[in-house]
């Protein structure tokens, strides 16, 4: 490890910034994927799936959150994620989890569009109950 | 005698119109300093939204996007139109609808269909009033609203377009400029027409040197998810706008009618002693007559 700082690692969702600090090391839910990132990686714009996100910070704690898709930028040494939604794993319960799964069986429609929504409505269930059990 | 009672009912009427209305000035005042530190720290998701389309439009350089897709021509459009719950908030309701209904008129003249889609029972009850239809009504928008409740409005706004059953959509809502200026406007929210507007605070970092991106996926697929996450959040900033602003407004207004308790109190109680005056000096002149009667 070239240096014990890290590199500077920021949550943002529409409502507020979630957290901001030197991380040493971060795992991110890809679209394909789950990839890791070290210190002075090469510049990466990539698209989040649903899923755990998970922050190993410069002091030794880590922080672990739930996203909701988005897009992470990694550039001149500083992780930008972007999510819709990023909650603790404290505030997801095996009720909620399960009442999205039960919601994403019950939606209607055969189009397109309608399929990729409610794919991505279990997948999103899956993640939550996976990140609970 | 009656005129003076009168009087001093009426000043107190007064005092406690003026008290209810300081209180609803303080309370507007603390919303708004709530509202106003959450669209600040709503601020740096938007920029750097538009920083990474600005970086991907860079790489690609022509863009196409059924988002951006400008229809030949214009047959059915939507307008979203961003009101308030409550009411004592001034002229801010009554400005976004005269827009609004300017908006709608100059459509109609140029033969476009427009569905409303109302936010706000202050709308909703406007548009009642006037007979004007609206396709939805939504009601279930907070005092700060969130990410959640905004969300499946664009997305439902968003499919539509993709779908071609509307061919533009617009926003009327009270852009907040600064705590002393808010300005109605009507923004043209789909077909997104400029990509890299409004980042004013991203520029500076923005036009920097190119960043040579590892994209993952292709520049086209992450386009395909960033456009709609942008239209999401700007619809997103005119809500929160349109919520500070109200605040705002209602502020104003509630500062405007305290002060104007404050001059009606101030004018009843010189009336209230010029009555004390003139009917103590008729009841010395009433005495002064008949002990001069009696000399």
């Amino acid at each position: 490890m070239a240096d014990a700082k890290g590199f500077a690692c920021s949550v943002v969702t529409p409502e507020r910034v979630v957290i901001e600090c030197q991380a040493r090391f971060v795992a991110l839910p890809a679209h394909d994927g789950e990839i890791g990132v070290l210190s002075h990686r090469a510049p990466l714009l990539t698209r989040l799936d649903v899923g755990p996100l998970r922050i190993e910070k410069s002091e030794g704690q880590t922080e672990l959150f739930f996203i909701d898709g988005g897009f992470a930028e990694m550039v001149g040494d500083r992780l930008t994620v972007l999510t819709e939604s990023a909650v603790a794993p404290a505030e997801l319960t095996r009720e909620g989890a399960e009442a999205l799964m039960a919601e994403a069986k019950a939606m209607t429609g055969v189009d397109d569009v309608a399929h990729a929504a409610r794919q991505r409505m279990k997948r999103k269930a899956r993640a939550q109950l996976r990140m609970i059990a | 005698m009656a005129n003076r009672r009168l009087l001093v009912k009426r000043r107190s009427s007064v005092r406690n119109i003026r008290k209810i209305t300081r209180t609803m000035q303080l309370i507007a005042t603390a919303r708004f300093q709530a509202a106003h530190s959450a669209a600040v720290s709503r601020r740096p998701y938007t920029d750097k939204l538009a920083e990474l389309t600005a970086g991907i439009a860079g790489a690609m350089g022509d863009l196409e996007h059924p988002l951006m897709k400008v229809p030949e021509q214009e047959n059915r459009s939507a307008l979203v139109v961003l009101t308030s719950m409550r009411g004592l908030c001034g002229a801010f309701n009554a400005n976004v609808l005269r827009l609004a209904t300017g908006h709608l008129d100059a459509n109609q003249e140029k033969d476009i269909e427009t569905e409303v889609e109302m936010a706000g029972s202050k709308g909703i009850a406007f548009f009642k009033f006037l007979g004007r239809p609206m396709t939805q009504r939504y009601t279930h928008i907070s005092d700060l609203p969130s990410f959640d409740q905004v969300e499946p409005i664009a997305n439902a706004l968003i499919e539509r377009f993709v779908r071609g059953e509307i061919d533009s959509v617009d926003v009327a809502y009270t852009k907040f400029i600064s705590t002393g200026r808010q300005r109605p406007v009507v923004e043209r929210l789909l077909p997104l027409t400029q990509l890299v507007e409004d980042s004013g605070a991203g520029a500076g970092d923005g036009a920097g040197p190119q960043v040579e991106y590892e994209f993952s996926p292709n520049p086209e697929e992450l386009l395909n998810e960033l456009l709609p996450a942008t239209v999401r959040v700007r619809l997103f900033q005119a809500f929160t706008d349109a919520a500070v602003s109200e605040q705002v407004a209602r502020m104003v207004a509630m500062k405007a009618a305290t002060d104007a308790a404050q001059d009606m109190i101030k004018r009843l109680t010189r009336e209230y002693n010029r009555a004390r005056q003139t009917q103590i000096t008729l009841e010395l002149l009433d005495i002064v007559g008949g002990a001069n009667a009696l000399a």
